[in-house]
């Protein structure tokens, strides 16, 4: 408990982002993983085991919360996509040179923050959908699952979270290199 | 298959991040290679993608270097404790 609460306690706090439920969760996993003890036989270190019961009791707090579909938010987004494009489905101004070098973008503190920043500022569905594909790297089924949406709607809603985080990303990182 | 040559913008930027999550059909992907080869935004569009994608997994490898960032609270620690019976 000691040694391992904090950390726990930090994992589930920034994906969940509620600090009671984030204490439960670590009070579940330790007194689960105690249970369950004999089922731990060592293959991979104790902080790994844990971590892993402590994300299937994310994954079921999330599955909860987000099993109600949010239709507004869908019909908004989808306005938004619209746009780029004209009617026969041609950029109208199309994406804007970043860096000669994307590659040296990956080494910017600043460049991150602004990733981190458009994360935040994604509607919630789809940050949710993102950060559990590139973070934790579920597979859309999973993801699917969690959301408890058709598989079509999991490859639309990525599909609206990474050209919205494009364009956050964009209109940020031109901002700041004026 | 000749459907496959002519993908708008519009349909390429939706199966670009469909390729991120799915292996695609041979006929897809030949026809999204077939428009990137004469069309930069898409191409940019594309590796943008790829750079975001690549952006978010460097975030959570630093992320996991620099735990803990949060404290349990005594109190929380305290009822914790109690439950696994110390």
């Amino acid at each position: 408990m000691d040694k391992y609460g904090d950390y726990l306690y930090s994992f589930a706090l920034y994906r969940i982002q509620d600090d009671t439920t984030a204490q439960d969760l670590v009070q579940e996993t330790l007194v689960g993983a105690l249970k369950s003890k004999k089922n731990f036989k060592g293959q991979s270190s104790e902080k790994t085991w844990l971590t892993s019961i402590l994300k299937y009791k994310i994954i079921d707090v999330i599955r909860k919360k987000y099993r109600e579909p949010v239709l507004e938010e869908i019909d908004f987004e989808s306005t938004f996509l619209d746009d780029h494009f004209d009617a026969r489905g041609k950029w109208k101004t199309g994406p804007a040179k970043w860096e000669s070098n994307p590659e040296n973008l990956l080494e910017q503190k600043s460049f991150l923050d602004i990733v981190k920043k458009c994360i935040q500022e994604l509607p919630k569905r789809q940050a949710m959908a993102l950060t559990l594909r590139e973070f934790e790297g579920e597979t859309t089924q999973a993801i699917c699952k969690v959301l408890n949406i058709t598989t079509t709607n999991c490859w639309v809603i990525l599909h609206r979270a990474r050209s919205l985080m494009r364009y956050c990303i964009e209109a940020n990182w031109l901002k700041k290199r004026e | 298959m000749i459907n496959h040559w002519i993908f708008n913008c519009k349909d390429i930027s939706r199966l670009i991040s469909r390729s991120m999550d799915q292996k695609l059909p041979l006929g897809i992907r030949l026809g999204i290679k077939f428009h990137l080869m004469m069309c930069d935004l898409c191409l940019r569009y594309k590796k943008q993608l790829e750079l975001i994608s690549k952006s978010m997994s460097k975030i959570e490898t630093d992320r996991q270097d620099n735990y803990p960032t949060a404290h349990l609270p005594d109190q929380a620690k305290k009822e914790i404790k109690k439950a696994l019976g110390f």
